[in-house]
């Protein structure tokens, strides 16, 4: 099937764009030998600063480095800033949609969303009913995943409002970039990231109405597959990283273990899921949370980022619905488009879905990370079948979507260049105010023809810059 | 009818537990069914009161002081109005359509709620249910845990009160009935019987209905509600978690009496 793709450096004609022309001159001065040498030396670097992975389904739980390429995506700022307000409206639209859910319900009782779809939804968590947080903040750090299709148009693949992961790769790419090939940022005027921690940091501060709280950062451990993220994080913002042994509840006020004696605790940046956070609430089996948590966090006196039961609003079976909640929370219409969504728990889609599978992405309402999902024009005629099947057994679990082109970047690749796809996720912070650092982590597909930029799945990273044009 | 209560829950450790800190849902609330006359917990020490995510009252009772036994004692009495039936609600019924872990509905399940009920959704209907499961699964102690899913119970053929409640969950969830585990005290003249307790409320035309399946008993007269939750381990009385104290033998005592001259005994 012959596909229209859109490649970020070179328009249809083959010429370079003209926010590529910088890198495009300085990539044919430069011999091959040395970006070879760069190369190897980034590899080295990375494996120094310990920034692997480990990736789920593999059973020797080998710890991977996240292949990185030294040609980044580059983004006109004037493009940029309507990706940047098409963001911003966006998560703004899933706070007050959590925000509504969780208390007087308007948007079910206006008929837009069905009851049953967020009520009974896994994500929805009861412990949040009628809990008011400070600026009715749920959802403080997101991940927005976009992607372009054939006619260079965003589209919204999936909102991160959990725990999304990926910022640290984001920020060492960019230190990266600067230290193998300083003269890039000589030439022309790239937007910095840098200072993504400290607006991590007052973002997290302004979520909590103590003056000057304390500030922690949550991780399930050294065996979670973003520590490195979790260590990164606290490090670069200047707090301390705990797990859930080093904290504990009393006067339903939670406290850290130190060896000044115990201090108060105000904020959490909770890298742990729902279920892990208090075993005396939810899973009781979980030794990573902290027993009595949920009990401090609805007497109100710690806040969790994110919020608890942000998952009712990222829901796979939720997506279809955030373009009417911007129209119905902030009377505006969307400036980033959807990806038209069939509803498999629906009969007639369903039956639509299976009658199309070759053609299109089937995903589970509850999945991330790539895993459980279809490709469809990739997969071969067995899994489809096999698919077919889950999707029978359980329509309710899955959505699917038109394959999406998906645009292309130029690579380095064993043969040279070649263009791999890519996706984009900006990080979303909200406090005080909603903001993001310019750009976010691009992901590519390294394998040729792949849709899937899933780091777990074999993708790799790029350094993205947003360009003054 | 009046209910008078005295229920300890004793609790002794192998070595010193250095702290521990409980989840206690051992108060009962003012309902439509329920009055409370007295009520009161005595604790090791001073234990705040707040409403858990099912609007529980829920105490979390924090001992910092190494101990090596644990006495938790709630006592009161609670006028039960014998003549309601159903409970009304604020709150929408539709989180309680979830499967958690303990009230998963295997295909034997779903396959004897259907055999049961059919196309009907109605009191009957769930009542039959509550019938069936009772003869399926007769109450034999000792052959489950506190862990013991739904399905694991159903397929045991057995169980005791939680289990028959996680059993008739799965069920009525697997029909799209909104259904929530009970936890409370039973009155029974039978003095062997525990009356520590678990039963279940359906969502039917507007307002939650009892369901008892190990008792066979559909109308709430005997039942003293505690809390309710998706399963056991949101409504159980006492769950908690301690540093230390190796190992632990718990022992609870529980009465309830129904003193001879009741307030309606008077009236008449």
């Amino acid at each position: 099937m012959a596909r229209i793709l859109y490649d970020e450096m070179y328009d249809a004609s083959g010429a370079v764009r003209p926010h590529y022309r910088e890198f495009a001159r300085w990539l044919a001065n430069t011999p091959p030998e040395q970006l070879a040498q760069r190369r190897r030396e980034a590899d080295l670097l990375f494996h120094r600063a310990g920034i692997t992975f480990t990736v789920y389904g593999d059973d020797q739980g080998t710890e991977r480095l996240i292949p990185f390429d030294t040609i980044p995506r580059s983004i006109p700022a004037s493009e940029w800033r309507v990706v940047e307000r098409g963001c911003i409206q966006r998560v703004k639209a899933l706070n007050m949609f959590l925000a509504d859910l969780y208390h007087g319900q308007r948007i079910i009782k206006a008929g837009i969303i069905p009851a049953e779809q967020v009520l009974a939804n896994e994500g929805y968590q009861m412990a949040m009913q009628g809990l008011d947080l400070h600026r009715n903040l749920y959802a403080h750090i997101a991940g927005v995943d976009l992607v372009r299709d054939g006619d260079g148009s965003y589209y919204v693949l999936e909102d991160n409002l959990r725990t999304p992961s990926g910022v640290s790769y984001m920020l060492e790419d960019r230190k990266m970039m600067m230290r193998l090939f300083p003269e890039l940022f000589a030439a022309q005027r790239i937007a910095p990231i840098d200072h993504y921690p400290s607006l991590l940091l007052s973002t997290l501060k302004s979520s909590s109405p103590v003056d000057d709280p304390s500030v922690v950062v949550l991780t399930p451990g050294h065996f979670n597959s973003a520590y490195f993220e979790h260590a990164f994080l606290a490090r670069e913002m200047g707090v301390e990283l705990v797990e859930g042994a080093d904290l504990f509840v009393r006067d339903e006020k939670v406290f850290m273990r130190t060896t000044a004696g115990p201090q108060q605790v105000d904020v959490i940046y909770r890298r742990l899921d729902d279920a892990f956070l208090d075993p005396l609430a939810f899973n009781p089996d979980s030794m990573l949370g902290v027993p009595g948590l949920l009990s401090a966090y609805r007497a109100g006196n710690v806040v969790l980022a994110n919020a608890i039961g942000t998952g009712v609003a990222d829901d796979k079976s939720v997506y279809p619905f955030v373009p009417d909640m911007i129209r119905f929370y902030l009377d505006e219409e969307p400036i980033l488009k959807n990806v038209p969504t069939w509803q498999c728990r629906k009969a007639d889609e369903l039956s639509h879905v299976l009658a199309h599978l070759p053609e299109l992405v089937v995903k589970e309402t509850q999945g991330s990370g790539g895993y459980g999902m279809l490709v469809g024009p990739a997969a071969s005629k067995a899994e489809i079948e096999t698919f077919r099947d889950r999707l029978k057994a359980n329509p309710a679990a899955y959505i699917a979507q038109p394959t999406l082109s998906l645009s292309t970047c130029p690579t380095f690749v064993e043969q040279g260049i070649a263009p791999r796809h890519i996706d984009l996720r900006p990080f979303v912070l909200s406090g005080k105010e909603t903001r993001l650092v310019p750009g976010g982590l691009t992901r590519v597909a390294l394998r040729e023809g792949s849709l899937v930029v899933n780091s777990s799945q074999g993708g790799g990273t790029k350094d993205t810059w947003v360009v003054e044009d | 009818m009046k209910l008078t209560i005295s229920h300890d829950t004793t609790y002794r450790y192998d070595d010193q537990v250095r702290a521990s800190i409980q989840y206690l849902r051992l108060t009962p609330q003012e309902s439509e069914r329920q009055h409370v006359l007295d009520w009161h917990l005595d604790l090791p020490c001073p234990a705040r009161a707040q409403r858990d995510p099912y609007g529980n009252i829920l105490h979390v009772l924090n001992v910092d002081e190494p101990h090596d036994s644990l006495l938790i004692s709630a006592h009161g009495s609670v006028e039960i109005d014998e003549s309601r039936e159903a409970e009304h609600d604020q709150q929408s019924p539709l989180p309680f359509l979830r499967f958690t872990r303990l009230t998963q509905a295997d295909e034997a399940l779903r396959q004897f709620a259907l055999h049961h009920c059919g196309a009907r959704r109605d009191r009957n209907a769930l009542i039959e249910l509550m019938f069936g499961l009772g003869e399926a699964m007769p109450f034999t102690p000792g052959i489950t845990t506190v862990d013991t899913t739904a399905a694991e119970a159903f397929a045991k053929r057995g169980g005791v009160c939680q289990d028959h409640s996680h059993a008739f969950l799965a069920c009525a969830r697997s029909l799209q009935v909104p259904a929530r585990y009970v936890s409370g005290y039973l009155f029974s003249e039978d003095a062997g019987h525990l009356a520590s307790h678990a039963w279940v409320e359906a969502w039917l035309d507007g307002a939650w209905y009892s369901f008892d399946v190990t008792n066979g008993l559909s109308r709430p007269e005997r039942h003293l509600k505690l809390a309710v939750g998706l399963d056991y381990l949101d409504a159980c009385p006492v769950r908690g978690m301690r540093r230390g104290g190796g190992g632990e033998q718990m022992h609870a005592r529980v009465l309830v009496n129904q003193p001879v001259m009741t307030l309606q005994a008077q009236q008449q």
